[in-house]
This record gives C-alpha cells, structure tokens and sequence, in this order.
C-alpha cells in the first residue's frame, strides 16, 4: 500500500502531522513484525516519514492503541476550576460531587494493595510467537528461534532442492485431494429443473416480474382448522363434579348469561351446556352488529322515505295516509306548508299512549324480549336479586308475635344492689337483726322484771385469784378497789365540788369537762 | 574477568560492590553466540523506554564550549545490560489477564536465560516494596506433608497421576511429585501453564545437569558431582519406567511420552520450586511450589529480594528488602541457598566463581591468621555473615569479592584471642597453601586459558557441556584468586 487516505478526521488539538505519521507507525511496526519472521535482527524503527523531531517526541503514546492523537493542552478546558465555597471555605465542588476521597492513610486494609494492583499499567507491545498450549516449552523464548534456525541449518545444508519441495508438495497434495473426488461421482447425472411446480408467485420472482414481497399463497394460508381441543381460546373448564364447594363454581358473566339463554332459545349455538367467555362475547358481539346493523337500516329507510312516512308508524291518525315524497310535495304546493309544518301537524294527532310507545318509557311493551323472557336465575345472575326482598329471610310475617326482650335488653347489667333488694334477695341490716330477734327465744318475756345495773363492775364477785396476806391489816388488798374507790372519790369530792353525777348530769357533753388551761402548761 | 555487567559500577552505592554478586546462571557477557543478535533490540519493554538521544549532540562535541542544555533531557545510556532484551510482551500479559502484577521491573532474556531487573529506582525504604505478586491460582503446589493438597486442585478426582503421587515418599520424593503435576498442568485444558511453559527452557536451553548425556558430566571433572547427577538421573528414569514405561492410559501416557521429558520436567521443577511455608485458611502448609514469574528472579549471595506469602489474599509476593536501594537497571535477585557450588549445579544447573560459600578441602597443616587475613581485604562480620566492608576509604573493590569472603572461609585459619601473628610463619604458611592449590590447579586437565577459549569459540555446544565446563572454570578461578589473595596477604602482612 503506497498511500492510505487519512480516515481520521482531525479531532480538536490534534496536529495533521501526527495523524498523517499514524498510519506510518501501523505500517512500520507490520513491517518489523515480518521481519522478525524472518529471524532477522529488528533495528529501531528508522524515520522514514519526514516528520519532525518535535511533533514525534510530543506524541503521546497510549496503552491501549495509537490510532487516536491529540494534544491534551489543546483540549478546551473547562470554564473553570473550582471554588471556595463561602460559608465553609472547603474547596465547592463544581456541580454538587461529592466530597474528596480521603487519601489512602484513610483506605481499609487490603485496599492499596488492590488500588495498586488495578492501577498497574497493562503490558505493550505486540507478542510475535503464538503459545503452543504445552506442546513446545520454550518456545517462545529468545534462545528458541537459534536453536531451530541452528536445527534447521544444520538439516538445510544437507539438501539442495529446498525450495523446490515445498511447492512441488503443496501441487502434489492438491491432486491428491482432487482425485477422490473424481473418483465417487464418474458419472455425471444431470436434473431436470422443476418447473411446474413453481407457483405464479415464484414464477414471477424467477422471471424478474413485479411481485409482492411475501408469497401470498404462504402468507394468507389458512391451514387446517384446528379442532375445539387445541384451539386454546376455547379452553373448557373441567367439569363442576371435582369441586368441592358451591362458592367454587365459577361467577357467572353477563355475556355468558346471556348467550346461554340465547342458545336456549335457540338464537345461537353453543357447544355444549354452557357457553365459553369467546362464545359469550362472539354472541353479544353478533348482537351489537345486528343492532347497529338494524340501525342502520332503520336510518336508511328514514332518509329515503323522509321522515313524515317514518314516524307516521308512531301515529295512529296517519296509518291510512298518503305519506310519500310526492303527496308531501303537493301538499306544500297546495297550503304552501313545508315538510317541518307537516310533520308538527302530524305529531299534533299523536296520542300520549302512542307518544310514550315512540319513546320506549312504555313499559306495558317489552323492549328486550330476551331479558324479559329470561328466566328467574338466570336474571339473579346478572342483574343480582330484588332489592327490597334479596332473600327469603327478608320476608316477614305480619302476624309474628314479636319476641320483646324489654326495654333494657341491650343494656342487660343494671345495678346490682338496688336489683337484689327490689327482688327480695337482699335485705338491710336492721331488717335482718330484726327478723333474728324475733326468731330467738326470750327468757325474760315471762319473768319478773329486774333492774339492770349499769355498773358492769357492781356485781363483780372476788373469785380467789389473788392470795391475800390473813395477816395484814392493811384494807387495801382487797384487789376489788372498785368497791373502795367510790367511796374515797365521795369522800374527796364532798368538799366543795359536785359530784361526778351531778356533773355528768349537768353537762351538755364531755367538751365541758375541758378545764381552762393556761398555755404555759 | 569475573565482574559481570559493567553498568552497575557506574552507580556508587554503600552496599559491598556489584562484583561480589552472582553472574547469575548465566556467563561473562563476552562471547559471542553463533547468531548473534545486536544490542538495544526493538522489542517492546514494560514501560515505554527513554526517548533516544537527538542527533544534534554529535555535533556539538566538537564545539570548543558545548552550549547548555536545557530542553534536552539529560544523557543517559539505557541502564540495562547490553545483551539482554526484554522479553515477549505476552510473558507480562498471560499474567496481568490472570491478577498478577509487577511494578516497576523488566523481563529481560538473555543468551544465558531471563531475569528481573529494575525499570525505575527505588529509594532504600523502611518497609519492603512489592515488586511482583503472584496470585495462588497460578502457581502449582504440593504440601510436603500427607494429606497431600494442591493449589489450585486441578488434578481430578480420578485421575492416574494422583495415583503416581500417592505412591511418592514426601521426605525424599518431592520434585518427582512436582514434576507429576507439572506435566499434568501442561495438558489441562485452560491451565495458565500451558501458556508460561512456552517461556520455560526448553530441553535444548535448560542447564539442569539431569538432562546431561554422560560425556558433559564427565567435563565436570568432579568425580562427586558426576556421580550424584548420574543418581539422580538414574532414580529419575526409574520412576520414570516404573509408571509410564507400561500400558497405561493414554491420558497418563501423553503426559510423558518419553523420559527426556520427563528429565526435563524434573529439571524444571528442581532449578525452579521453592518451598514455602504458607498459611492457608488455619494451618501453615509446608508447600513445594512452582511459582511463574518468581522462577525467573535469579540468585545472588546478597540478594535485594525476598518472597512472601500474604495470606490476605494469597498471593506470593516478590518484595524488596527493606533498606536495599535500587537503582534502575539493577537485577532483583533472592537467595536461593548458601552452598557450595557443586550444590548449586546439582539442584539448580549454575555455579558462579564468586560463590562466597564455596569450599576447597586442604590437606596441609598450615594455617593463617584469620583476623590478619580479613583485615588485609577488610572483610567484617561474623563466620556466617562474612562480608567486604567497601565503606571504608582506603579500600580497592575491584579485587575483593565472594571468591576472597569464600576463601577466608575455605583456607585454614587459626584465630586465638589477640595473639599476634608471626609474619613469617604467616607467610611460610601462605606459600605453603599457595603450592597447594597450585598443585590442584594442574590436576585439572586443562588452564584457565583454555576453558575460556572453548567457551569463547563459536563451536556450537550444548548448554549443559558448556555449564559443565563453566563449572570447572570457576572452580580453577577460585583456586586462582585464593593464590592471588594470598599473594596480597603476603605483601601487605602487618608487622
């Protein structure tokens, strides 16, 4: 290749030197590898191109490939470079980065030894031998290439005709393969081409006629139709015998509903007892085209025979008339009245009756035969049951006696205490020593009456507990003081005061037996 | 001779000088391959490389006043090594579509295999840097302990080779295990191996001593090492016919049709598993583990890089050492073992003429002074953790280096207190041991000279012949700077 067009385009900074020497470099370094082949020593690349001193010591050169040069100080630099932010005084990120990585005194253990592992520049240079996978060790050494050349000098220097073999083996192994070939198929058996079978589409594409791009016999086939077992949209469910409660079977649709009533009634065709979502929606879908279809005509009919001759249907005064295009038109041109005034004068002669049948409000006329001639369940299914009377349950007897729990029955823990006494289970306190005093027996009732002494101590009797001294004449062992006492306090209280009954007597109650005491005491 | 790349010299760091380091499994850099390539290939690398440097400068050499150079970026040589070239960009991209990852390094391949080398530099920190991690599901794993679990678990539940792994001791037949599933993964549909296997040796490239015919062994010229190879070889090719030599289910059989594959599967697995103790889930598993892009870090006595299990996410990780300064164009190297060099050919196929481990007997009696001995190359440190002290100023760094640290170890010293040595006792001592490894150095059949000259020829030979005679140079090599180093000590013996 003499010269090779520059496909790069200069990319910004990048000198046309330099992208004029690459495609030297790529060549210069194929042609150092063919020279190794060879055996030859390499030399250094010499500088054939031209190219100045300066540009080739300012090229950098990448890892990975020299196709690409620029000069990175050519590069458009940003606009800039960074801030100080103002509150902190920390460098600002330029665009909300994140803060600086720390540095590696920071880094978890194990991590330089990755960072530098993965920082680690990968290797140059193109390899000239190829691994032999473990067949020939050391062959790709220094030292190999002499050992062969030397090997293969000491064999070449026996043999003149080296050249020779080579291109003598490589004719001999082309008749060689050649031969057997020759040898299976000796007679040459020739095909009639298969014309006839082509179709008007392939005879089109063969004899360069204008065609479609697909064949449309392929295309547009139909194939065989596919019975109701493999055809997965009509996929049937099981049969309901598996399940094992009402609530499983399945909800029932309105168009499926529906389309089992219209197959009852013989409107459409179903395989089998119940129809199938697609059949359900086939057969609504038929309805609807029949009604837009009905419609249609309807709407047809109306615009060709106008609308007098349609709606005198609704008008019983207008059945016998002549309601044509013509009689219309001769009538506007005997009273001058046009279509619109005829048609508000015809509808002046329609009933209320036959006014409420033209709109449909008239509900002696059924207007959906099918949903009124519906079954009861088949009703309850899609439009749910009476909403007044849903159930059975909800119908009552007038005549029930009604089952009144009173008028606390939703508040049933009333107060206990006041219950049990309205009912007698309790009774007061008074009430009870009452009934006990009257149920014990009295003594007293038929014996004579005895003063009670209100001196409990009056009738204390000297039971022997103490021994006294025969000997003493002392009066006061008698340990019944009481009997002494009073009469000492009699003696002491003679004097000038009142006794204590009288004071007891006279004294409201015991507050007044607290004396006048001086606070110093 | 022995100083591998110059580019690290231009860098002066604390740490003992790049000398001492390991040209790391692979020769000098000075011969030339039959079909050699030029330096600076144009393969791509990891990181895109520096711009080269304008023309423009040529001419102005030539100017009395150079002008100044502002918008120039400063001259600077790609640090790498000028043999290497990076690798395939697939080797990087099998893995990076798989989660593993490498910051910050090369792949580079060379005449003498890959390695891992620095593409920016790294301050000297105080926490290690993860260079590479390694995601489980791309390693293959064996615990080393019954019950037998492998990560990731491709092997079926039915399938023969468990049987064949079932059947191996764990103490003593781990890499036959190994190398069970190795092969199996190469024939896994969708296994990452099946990929990276193309970047392995091949059975020509691979310098493991297994798949040596008889006649490279015997250009050791170490009748114990011979014979060792030859045992293993032969315990190989046992286990080898005594489950795939039969009727077996072809499944099983394409597995290693032969034993040279077999051998050679061996081989991998020896020079490049590692056995990890790696926590998975409760328990600490005592795993053997091939693990893809950690295989092609190389040894180095003073390594820069370490693995490590983290059980967070199972990745094996390649971290710097704390504290290592790197600059760009370093090799990432891990320690592989400290032994002498017949251990490294036998497990790992490499030997290195500064192996500071490395161990010569001698039958003589005499003995040097060892405290005398290492002040005069200024080597510090402990018996284990001998090391040439480079910080002090009165110090020349292109003699010492792991040849000298090994031989303060292999010669016979005596060290007693601070009892002063007697100069010339030392010295008769000295020249003693130097007549000594004389006397070694003719055993062998052929000089120095002549080793270097088979190596720098361009007769092609194989690489495990050529490791072979390697192994034997280094060896007369080391004999030579024990000579020269006693030489020194003889001349700059104090009073």
């Amino acid at each position: 290749m003499a010269s090779c067009s520059n496909p790069w385009r200069l990319f910004p900074g990048m000198s046309p030197v330099a992208a004029a020497s690459a495609p030297a470099s790529v060549l210069s370094r194929s042609r150092k590898s063919t020279k190794v082949f060879a055996g030859l020593p390499h030399r250094r690349k010499p500088l054939l191109f031209g190219s100045s001193r300066g540009t080739r010591r300012a090229r950098i050169r990448c890892v990975k490939d020299d196709s690409l040069h620029f000069d990175p100080s050519k590069i458009e630099p940003p606009p800039y470079s960074s801030y100080f932010d103002s509150t902190s005084g920390q460098l600002e990120p330029a665009s909300g980065a994140r803060a600086s990585i720390p540095g590696k005194e920071y880094w978890p253990e194990g991590t330089e030894a990755r960072v530098r592992a993965a920082r680690a520049p990968a290797p140059v240079g193109e390899s000239v031998g190829a691994p032999s996978f473990g067949k020939k060790p050391g062959s790709r050494r220094r030292g190999y290439k002499d050992q062969v050349a030397s090997a293969s000098a000491g064999d070449g220097a026996e043999t003149d005709g080296d050249d020779d073999k080579p291109v003598v083996a490589v004719s001999e192994s082309d008749d060689a393969s050649e031969e057997p070939k020759d040898s299976l198929d000796e007679y040459v058996i020739y095909e009639t081409p298969q014309e006839e079978k082509l179709s008007e589409y392939d005879m089109d594409k063969m004899m360069g006629r204008p065609h479609p791009f697909i064949d449309p016999a392929k295309a547009m086939l139909l194939g065989e139709p596919k019975t109701s077992e493999e055809l997965w949209w009509h996929w049937r469910r099981k049969s309901e015998k598996q399940v094992w409660s009402r609530w499983q079977r399945r909800r029932p649709d309105v168009d499926t509903v529906f389309a089992k009533a219209m197959a009852e009634t013989g409107q459409i065709k179903i395989f089998g007892d119940h129809p199938t979502r697609t059949e359900a929606a086939l057969a609504k879908t038929r309805r609807h085209l029949y009604k837009e279809e009905r419609l249609e005509a309807e709407q047809r009919r109306l615009e060709e025979i106008g609308p007098i001759a349609y709606y005198s249907e609704w008008v019983e005064a207008y059945k016998d008339k002549d309601t044509s295009h013509e009689a219309i038109q001769k009538h506007f041109e005997e009273t001058g009245e046009d279509e619109n005034g005829q048609l508000i004068t015809m509808f002046q002669h329609q009933t209320a009756g036959e006014y409420r049948i033209m709109m449909g409000t008239d509900v002696r006329i059924q207007r959906d035969p099918l949903a009124m001639r519906m079954r009861e369940d088949q009703i309850k299914q899609i439009w749910g049951v009476d909403p007044v009377y849903p159930t059975i349950n909800y119908v009552q007897d007038p005549d029930e006696v009604i089952d009144y729990r009173g008028p606390e029955f939703h508040e049933p823990t009333p107060e206990v205490v006041p219950y049990l006494m309205e009912h007698g289970i309790m009774i007061t306190k008074e009430e009870l020593y009452a009934r006990l005093n009257e149920e014990r027996e009295d003594i007293n009732q038929d014996i004579t009456y005895i003063p009670e002494i209100k001196d409990p101590m009056a009738t204390a009797v000297d039971i022997g507990e103490h021994s006294y001294n025969e000997d003493s004449d002392d009066e006061e062992e008698d340990v019944d003081k009481a009997v002494a006492q009073p009469e000492s306090l009699e003696e002491k209280s003679k004097e000038g005061e009142m006794s204590l009954k009288e004071a007891i007597d006279d004294s409201e109650n015991l507050t007044d037996f607290l004396m006048d005491f001086k606070e110093d005491e | 001779m022995a100083t591998p790349t110059a580019s690290a010299l231009f860098f002066p760091s604390h740490l003992p000088p790049p000398s001492l380091r390991f040209p790391s499994r692979r020769a000098t850099a000075t011969g030339v391959r039959p079909l050699s390539q030029p330096p600076c290939a144009g393969r791509p690398r990891l990181q895109a490389p520096p711009p080269p440097p304008p023309a423009e400068q040529v001419a102005e050499e030539q100017d009395d006043t150079p002008p100044l150079r502002l918008l120039e970026p400063p001259q600077e040589d790609d640090p790498f090594p000028s043999e290497m070239e990076p690798a395939d960009p697939d080797f990087y991209r099998i893995g990076y579509a798989r989660m593993m990852r490498a910051y910050g390094i090369e792949f580079l391949e060379g005449p003498d295999g890959m390695g891992v080398y620095a593409s920016r530099d790294v301050e000297p920190l105080r926490r290690a840097r993860v260079i590479m991690e390694i995601p489980l599901e791309l390693m293959l794993t064996i615990t080393q302990k019954k019950p037998w679990m492998f990560f990731p678990d491709i092997i079926p539940l039915g399938h023969p080779i468990f049987d064949i792994i079932e059947s191996t001791d764990p103490e003593t037949d781990w890499d036959l295990r190994l190398a069970c599933l190795l092969l199996y993964a190469f024939d896994v549909e969708d296994n990452f191996w099946q990929l990276y296997g193309d970047f392995l040796p091949s059975a020509d490239e691979c310098t493991s001593l297994l798949v040596a015919p008889k006649e490279d062994l015997m250009e050791l010229e170490d009748q114990d090492l011979a014979s060792q190879m030859l045992k293993h070889q032969q315990r190989a090719i046992d286990f080898w016919q005594k489950h795939w030599d039969k009727a077996i289910p072809l499944k099983l059989k394409r597995l290693a049709p032969d034993h040279e594959r077999f051998l050679w599967a061996l081989s991998i697995v020896q020079s490049r598993s590692v056995n990890l103790k790696m926590r998975m889930g409760a328990f600490i598993q005592d795993a053997n583990v091939l693990a893809p892009y950690a295989d092609m870090l190389n040894h180095s006595p003073d390594a820069n890089c370490f693995l490590h299990w983290r059980f967070k996410d199972r990745m094996l990780e390649v971290m710097i050492k704390a504290g290592h300064a790197v600059k760009k164009g370093d090799e990432m190297t891990i320690d592989y073992m400290s032994g002498v060099n017949s251990k490294f050919m036998e497990r790992y196929g490499f030997s290195s003429p500064t192996n500071p481990w490395e161990h010569i007997n001698f039958s003589s009696p005499a003995k040097i002074h060892m405290d005398s001995f290492l002040s005069v190359f200024s080597i510090a440190g402990l018996h284990d953790e001998l090391y040439h002290n480079s910080a002090l100023p009165s110090v020349e760094t292109d003699f010492v280096d792991g040849a000298v640290v090994a031989a303060a170890r292999a010669l016979p010293t005596w060290s007693d207190g601070d009892v002063p040595a007697i100069p010339s006792v030392e010295r008769k001592s000295a020249q003693v041991l130097q007549d000594e490894c004389h006397q070694m150095l003719g055993s062998f059949s052929t000089t120095i000279q002549q080793d270097q000259q088979i190596l720098d020829s361009d007769v092609h030979i194989s690489k495990t012949r050529e490791i072979a005679i390697k192994y034997r140079l280094h060896r007369k090599l080391f004999l030579q700077k024990i000579i020269d180093s006693l030489e020194i000590y003889q001349d700059r013996i104090l009073f």
